[in-house]
């Protein structure tokens, strides 16, 4: 019987600080088994517990795309005692990846519509995995109109420059990046993502909004969805919970009956609606 | 189905040579209080007794468990291997209640998408005898109303039933098969099958403890908001007796623990009764005060598993009435959410 609490080998080859802060950071991992590579097949939403040895394991969205072969990311942020502990870590050093875990972004049924991604602050990470899988060669042209909405508190709190930068040079996503107050170099928008949300006002016509930021962020946004046409149906987003098993055994992650760990962490507001507000 | 007939004092002398040949696991009295222990070679277990204070499900779902070994390398540490392996186990005397528990765990352990391979190890090598309560043992009993009986079969291999000068066993699994000449006896006929049904009605009847736990899972379904919730935790001390003793809860904890270069992790039980429970590095705590915890703890048991599973995760056997510190009762609980 395989064991889904074995935490599989990998080494960390790459750290990025993110934000000025500097207390978030994207870890690149590396299987040290060929063969663990080739059996971890995942899709953007999904989560993993990464295993820091002698401190334990903690739940982290995927912010790789799994068309990016070779190695996963996990954007953390320095919380509590394995998040601390994987900050301290240099490349080099082994760990464990266990996962992957829970349900995706519903990307089937994204697929053939417009999409449109709303991320705020830190949690725009599965956002990114998503993002990087739909404007992957091979399946662009699985999805319709891609519209991303991004902001942080400030701009040294955006993570992924970079990549924020290529996104913008394409033409076929349409990228609006905001933060709630600029600094003396920025030249960027400012606002608050759900009033960018209005002013970009993206059509509800054949299309799906995937939404992920702090809970005061998705208060304010969903309205503006709602006005714009769309039904509780086409806005998806993803709940966080403490988490220890993954698998819907330790009994800490339920939300009514469902297990935001193996049911989870991706709804739709639908789905939401039904189950007890616990959360 | 083979069914025998084995004398009172030949029990005992079985139990004690099984304890040389494997882990039986049995009551036995501690000080002024019964405990499931791990019998003695040539020990006798008690089977004279209400029930043990501590539920047996710690021999499928340990209190504390290893569940990986790691050790410590140039460049960190990294896993060095599994936790080693259940040994072939005896359970003997496990009061009804307590072996349906075993039934209600494996829906949740051994799903069809992520078994839990500790407990799915313990639980092959494992063989429960019931021991049947032809006496209700205690009034806080009410294992009727959750779907169990004091005279019963379920999650049991054997089945004994005191028929007064002897026990009834009956062998109901293959696994339980496998022990029938070590327990050897006579062959038992009609007239002891109907003795003990007679026996079970009598001891069904005498459950006085009746709760309208089937009735309340609609209620629950529509009342997660409600004044009820503001009062039933008060005097809760979570001090987590309750789910500690409970048979069926089985929520947990995964922990690290690192001397020199090699470390564990270990699960231990954990309880929805702790504020810690749900609370997230950030600080935010979807259950913030006993209020939720309480509501958390009842639905778990008389809706979420009902709806997961078709079954009330609770069996009725009244250790955390019995030993709550502030008598908080969980069938009054039931009982009053029926009035809603």
């Amino acid at each position: 019987m395989s064991n889904p609490y074995i935490p599989l080998p990998v080494e960390v080859i790459k750290i990025v600080t993110e934000v000025d802060t500097k207390d978030i950071k994207t870890f690149r991992l590396a299987f040290l088994r060929k063969e663990d590579e080739a059996a971890f097949t995942y899709l953007p939403g999904q989560f993993a517990e990464l295993s820091v040895f002698g401190k334990g394991e903690s739940p982290v969205g995927i912010a790789s795309s799994p068309t990016q072969r070779g190695y996963l990311e996990f954007t953390v942020q320095k919380a509590g005692v394995v998040t601390t502990a994987l900050h301290e870590m240099e490349v080099g050093t082994a760990m464990g990846v266990r996962g992957p875990l829970g349900n995706s972004w519903p990307i089937d049924y994204l697929a053939g519509r417009n999409v449109v991604i709303v991320g705020g602050g830190f949690a725009f990470t599965t956002l990114r995995s998503l993002l990087n899988y739909m404007i992957d060669e091979g399946n662009r042209a699985r999805f319709g109109k891609i519209t991303v909405i991004y902001g942080a508190r400030t701009p040294g709190l955006l993570i992924y420059k970079d990549e924020l930068a290529q996104w913008e040079k394409r033409a076929d996503v349409e990228l609006h990046v905001t933060v709630d107050k600029g600094d003396a170099d920025w030249k960027g928008r400012e606002g608050f993502v759900p009033t960018v949300c209005k002013e970009v006002a993206p059509s509800s016509e054949n299309a799906i909004t995937v939404i992920c930021g702090p809970p005061i962020m998705i208060r304010f946004t969903l309205p503006v969805f709602f006005d714009l046409g769309f039904s509780k149906e086409n806005i998806i987003t993803s709940l966080e919970m403490r988490m220890k098993c993954g698998i819907g055994k330790c009994g800490r992650c339920n939300v009514g009956e469902k297990y935001v760990c193996k049911d989870g962490p991706v709804f739709s507001l639908a789905e939401l609606d039904k189950l007890t507000k616990e959360y | 189905m083979e069914k025998r007939l084995i004398g009172k004092e030949a029990l005992a002398g079985v139990a004690g040579e099984l304890a040389g040949r494997m882990r039986v696991c049995a009551p036995l009295q501690a000080e002024d209080q019964v405990f499931f222990g791990v019998l003695a070679a040539g020990g006798k277990p008690l089977f004279d007794f209400a029930n043990t204070r501590n539920a047996p499900k710690n021999f499928l779902f340990p209190r504390t468990e290893t569940m990986l070994k790691y050790t410590r390398i140039p460049q960190g540490i990294v896993f060095a291997g599994e936790a080693g392996e259940g040994e072939e186990t005896l359970l003997l005397g496990v009061r009804p209640c307590d072996a349906r528990s075993f039934v209600l765990l494996d829906m949740l352990f051994d799903q069809e998408k992520y078994r839990d391979p500790y407990y799915i190890d313990k639980r092959a090598k494992t063989t429960v005898v019931s021991l049947a309560c032809v006496r209700p043992p205690y009034t806080t009993c009410f294992c009727t109303s959750v779907g169990g009986a004091p005279v019963s079969a379920e999650g049991a291999d054997i089945l004994l039933t005191d028929l007064g000068e002897a026990y009834l066993a009956e062998f109901l699994t293959p696994k339980g098969e496998t022990l029938r000449a070590a327990f050897g006896g006579t062959p038992a006929g009609e007239a002891e099958e109907k003795q003990k049904e007679t026996l079970a009605a009598q001891a069904a009847e005498e459950i006085a403890s009746k709760i309208p736990a089937r009735e309340i899972k609609p209620i629950l379904d529509t009342h997660f908001e409600d004044p009820f919730w503001d009062t039933i935790h008060r005097k809760c001390l979570a001090c987590g007796t309750c789910t500690y003793l409970c048979p069926t809860c089985h929520c947990f904890d995964i922990s690290d623990e690192v001397k020199r270069a090699d470390g564990i992790r270990l699960r231990n039980w954990d309880s929805c009764m702790y504020p810690l429970f749900t609370k997230e590095a950030s600080g935010h705590n979807p259950r913030p005060s006993q209020k939720e915890r309480w509501r958390q703890r009842v639905m778990h048991k008389f809706r979420y598993y009902v709806d997961n599973f078709g079954a009330i995760s609770c069996v009725g056997c009244g250790r955390c009435v019995m030993a709550c510190p502030v008598n908080l009762d969980i069938r009054k609980v039931v009982a009053d959410i029926a009035k809603i």
